[in-house]
C-alpha cells in the first residue's frame, strides 16, 4: 500500500476534518459523562445511552424522510436510558457499576432486538444519505484551517456549541456549582439546602442527552444507516476520556479529538490497504483507538498532580445516614 | 444492627429470586405479545426445545461449558468487587494463544497434548486479565474501563492471527485449519448425545472454586477486600496483590474456556468464536449470586434460554436476541428484588 495515502500532504487536511468528525460522537458523551460524574455519578451505562440515541435517531430519520427528525428522536432515546440509570442509582440506590453494565446488555439486546424485528435479518437494509456539511461562508475559505473545520456537517457545529455549554453550566452557573457540591461534599450541599438526588437526576439526563445526540450525530451525521452494535465501544472510550480529561469537559474534549484522529488514521489504512489478502495487518489499527484511548488514560493519570476525581464518586447518598452504620 | 429489623419483613432469598424471573419471563411475554408472536406457546416451545429430549439437554450442556467455567472466574473477581468485564477479550485471547499452541506442538498423546493445551490457553487469559490489574494497581485505571476497552483489542488481534498467520491456506474464509485430532475434547460415547467431555472440567471446577472463596483463607482475604478495601488492608492485606492475584485467576478461567470451546466445539480459531459469552457471564455470575453452584443454575438457565431463542426465531420468527433482552431484565429486577431495606 501508499502511505502517502494516509501521511501525505494531500491527505492531511481531509484526515484532520475527519478527525474532528469523527470525535464528536465520542466528545459528547464523554462530556455529557463528566457532567455527571462531576455530580458524583459514575453513570457505566455511557455506551447504552449512545447505542439507543442511535437506533432512535436512526428510526426517527428512516420513517420521517426528513434528517432533523433524528435529533430530537436520539436525544430521547438517550433519555430513556438515563431515566432507567437515574431509576435504579438514586431511587431504588442499587450497585451503580452493576447497573451501569446491566443498561448497557439491555440496551445492546434491545437495539439489536427492535432493529431485526423492524428490518428484517441484521443486514444493512434501510441506508439514506447522510446530513450534507455545510461550508460556513468565508471561513471555509481561509486556506488549511476553512477546509478542517468549517466545512462539517451542521450537527458537529451544533455539538460544538452544547460542549461549550456544559463547561458554561458547570464552571460559570450557580447550578454548576450545586453540581460540583453535590458530587464532592454531597452532604454538606444537602445542609446548604441542595437536593442532591435532584441534582444528581438532572446530571445523569444531562449526560443521556448528550450521548444520543452523541449516537444521532454518529448514525445521521455520519453513517446514514444502524447495524447493530454500531457504536463499537465509543460509550467506554468516553469514560475513559473522563478520566483523561480529569473531569474537566474542555479536556475531556481534547481527548475526543485524540481518538477522532486515530480512529481517522485507522480508517484511511483500512481503506489504502484493505481486503481480507492485504498483507496490511489492518486490524491492529483497528484496535489502535483502544489502545490508544488505555495509554493516554495511563499516562495521564501518572502525571496528574491532583486526581481531580470528585471525591463522592460512584457513592450513593442517603439523607441523614451519617450516624447510621 | 437496624438491618435486621427490617431483614424480618423481607422474602427468603430463594423467593426473591423467583420473583425476579417470573417477572423477567412476563415482560419478554409482553414483548413476544408486541411482536405478535403468543407468549405461551413461544414459551412452551422453548421448554420442549431444550429439555425436551435429551439430544437437546445436551445441547444445553454444551452451551453450559463456557458459562460456567467464565462464570465462576467472575464470580471470584466479583466477590472481591473487581469488576473484570473483559471475560470475552480474555476468552478470545486463551482461545487464540492456546489453539495456536495446538496447531504447531508436536505433542503427539491427547494425555500430553490436551492439559498441556488447556494450560497454555488459561495462562493467556491470565496474562490479559494482568493488564487489567497492573494499569489499576500501578495507575488506578478503572478496570471497568480497561477490561473492556482491552475486549476489543484481543478481537482485532485475533482476526488478524487467522486472517494472515496462522490463516488455513486452503481455506476460503478466514479460519485456521482444524486441530489435529489428538488435541479434541472426545464426546460422550452415547449416540443421543452430543456434549464433549469439558463439561466434566467445567463441573469439577465447581467444588474447586468452592472451597476457594469459602474455605481457604485467600478466600477470605478476597471477600474481606471487596466489603471494605481500606479495613482490609489495615488488617494485614496486600490490595495490590490481591488484585493481581484476582484477575490472573479470574483471567485464567475466562482463557480456559476459551481453548476448551476450540477444542471441544470449534476444532478451529475461527471469528466465530466471539459469541458474546464473556458477557453472558456476566450475567450469569450476577444471578448466581456469586455462589458457585449459582453459577451452574443460571449456566442452565442463560444456556438453555439462549437455545430457546434460536427455537422461537425458527418457530415464531421472533429475533433470537429476544432471549438476551430478557436476560437483562432479569437482572434488573433481581437487583429491585435483592435491594437493602436498611439502606433506604
Amino acid at each position: 500500500m501508499d502511505w502517502s495515502d494516509v501521511f501525505g500532504g494531500a491527505a492531511l487536511i481531509p484526515l484532520l476534518n475527519a478527525g474532528i468528525r469523527l470525535a464528536i460522537p465520542t466528545g459528547l458523551a464523554a462530556v455529557g459523562e463528566s457532567f455527571c460524574q462531576r455530580a458524583g455519578v459514575l453513570n457505566l451505562s455511557l455506551e447504552g445511552m449512545m447505542l439507543t440515541g442511535a437506533l432512535t435517531a436512526y428510526l426517527g430519520a428512516y420513517y420521517s424522510g426528513a434528517l432533523w427528525v433524528g435529533v430530537p428522536a436520539g436525544i430521547g432515546g438517550g433519555l430513556l436510558v438515563g431515566v432507567l440509570m437515574a431509576l435504579f442509582t438514586l431511587q431504588f440506590k442499587t450497585e451503580q457499576v452493576i447497573n451501569g453494565i446491566v443498561l448497557v446488555l439491555l440496551a445492546q439486546a434491545g437495539t439489536s432486538f427492535a432493529f431485526a424485528k423492524l428490518f428484517g435479518d441484521l443486514t444493512l437494509t434501510g441506508r439514506f444519505e447522510p446530513m450534507r456539511n455545510w461550508e460556513i461562508p468565508g471561513l471555509s475559505s481561509i486556506p488549511g484551517v476553512g477546509a478542517v473545520l468549517f466545512d462539517q456537517s451542521p450537527l458537529v457545529y451544533l455539538s460544538v456549541v452544547l460542549i461549550w455549554g456544559i463547561w458554561y453550566l458547570l464552571n460559570r452557573t450557580t447550578f454548576g456549582l450545586a453540581v460540583r457540591a453535590v458530587g464532592d461534599r454531597p452532604a454538606a450541599a444537602d445542609a446548604a439546602g441542595i437536593s442532591v438526588n435532584g441534582t444528581r437526576w438532572i446530571a445523569i439526563l444531562v449526560s443521556g442527552a448528550m450521548a444520543g445526540l452523541g449516537g444521532t450525530v454518529l448514525v445521521v451525521g455520519q453513517l446514514g444507516m444502524f447495524m447493530e452494535n454500531v457504536t463499537a465501544g465509543r460509550g467506554w472510550v468516553a469514560i475513559a476520556l473522563v478520566i483523561f480529561g480529569r473531569w474537566r469537559p474542555l479536556r475531556v474534549m481534547a481527548g475526543a479529538l485524540l481518538f477522532g484522529i486515530t480512529d481517522a488514521i485507522q480508517l484511511r489504512i483500512q481503506a489504502a490497504g484493505g481486503g481480507i489478502e492485504s498483507n496490511v495487518p489492518f486490524e491492529l489499527f483497528q484496535a489502535m483507538p483502544y489502545l490508544v484511548t488505555i495509554a493516554v488514560v495511563i499516562f495521564a493519570t501518572a502525571r496528574a498532580r491532583r486526581s481531580g476525581e470528585p471525591e463522592a464518586l460512584g457513592r450513593p447518598f442517603f439523607k441523614g445516614a451519617q450516624i447510621e452504620t | 444492627m437496624k438491618v435486621d429489623l427490617d431483614k424480618k419483613f423481607e422474602l427468603p432469598a430463594s423467593l426473591r429470586w423467583l420473583s425476579a424471573i417470573l417477572g423477567a419471563l412476563v415482560t419478554g411475554g409482553v414483548l413476544l405479545a408486541l411482536v405478535g408472536a403468543n407468549p405461551v406457546t413461544a414459551y412452551v416451545e422453548m421448554v420442549q426445545g431444550t429439555f425436551g429430549s435429551l439430544f437437546d439437554l445436551s445441547l444445553v450442556l454444551t452451551e453450559m461449558v463456557p458459562l460456567v467455567i467464565i462464570g465462576l472466574g467472575l464470580l471470584i473477581a466479583f466477590r472481591a468487587r473487581i469488576w473484570n468485564i473483559g471475560a470475552e477479550g480474555q476468552y478470545m485471547f486463551g482461545a487464540l494463544l492456546g489453539g495456536a499452541f495446538a496447531l504447531h506442538a508436536p505433542l503427539g498423546t491427547p494425555f500430553l497434548a490436551v492439559p498441556a493445551v488447556l494450560v497454555v490457553g488459561a495462562c493467556a487469559g491470565a496474562l490479559w486479565g494482568l493488564l487489567v490489574a497492573l494499569a489499576r494497581v500501578r495507575w488506578q485505571v478503572n478496570e471497568v474501563i480497561s477490561s473492556l476497552l482491552l475486549n476489543y483489542v484481543a478481537v482485532f488481534v485475533f482476526a488478524y492471527a487467522v486472517r494472515k498467520p496462522l490463516r488455513d491456506p486452503g481455506g476460503f474464509k478466514p479460519t485456521s485449519e482444524r486441530i489435529p485430532d489428538q488435541f479434541e475434547l472426545a464426546d460422550f460415547p452415547v449416540d443421543e448425545i452430543r456434549v464433549h467431555i469439558g463439561i466434566i472440567l467445567a463441573l469439577l471446577l465447581v467444588p474447586v472454586v468452592g472451597f476457594l472463596v469459602n474455605r481457604s483463607p485467600f478466600g477470605l482475604r478476597a471477600t474481606m477486600f471487596g466489603m471494605n478495601p481500606e479495613a482490609a488492608q489495615a488488617a494485614g492485606v496486600n490490595t495490590s496483590r490481591m488484585t493481581v492475584r484476582i484477575m490472573l485467576l479470574s483471567g485464567a478461567f475466562a482463557g480456559l474456556a476459551g481453548i476448551v470451546q476450540v477444542l471441544g466445539s470449534e476444532f478451529r480459531l475461527s471469528n466465530n468464536l466471539a459469541t458474546g459469552y464473556g458477557f453472558t457471564a456476566i450475567v450469569v455470575a450476577l444471578i448466581s449470586r456469586l455462589r458457585p453452584v449459582g453459577v451452574v443454575i443460571a449456566a442452565a438457565l442463560l444456556g438453555a434460554l439462549t437455545l430457546g431463542g434460536d427455537v422461537i426465531q425458527r418457530t415464531q420468527q421472533v429475533p433470537r436476541v429476544l432471549t438476551m433482552v430478557i436476560q437483562a431484565i432479569f437482572v434488573l429486577f433481581l437487583l429491585l428484588a435483592d435491594r437493602r431495606r436498611g439502606e433506604q
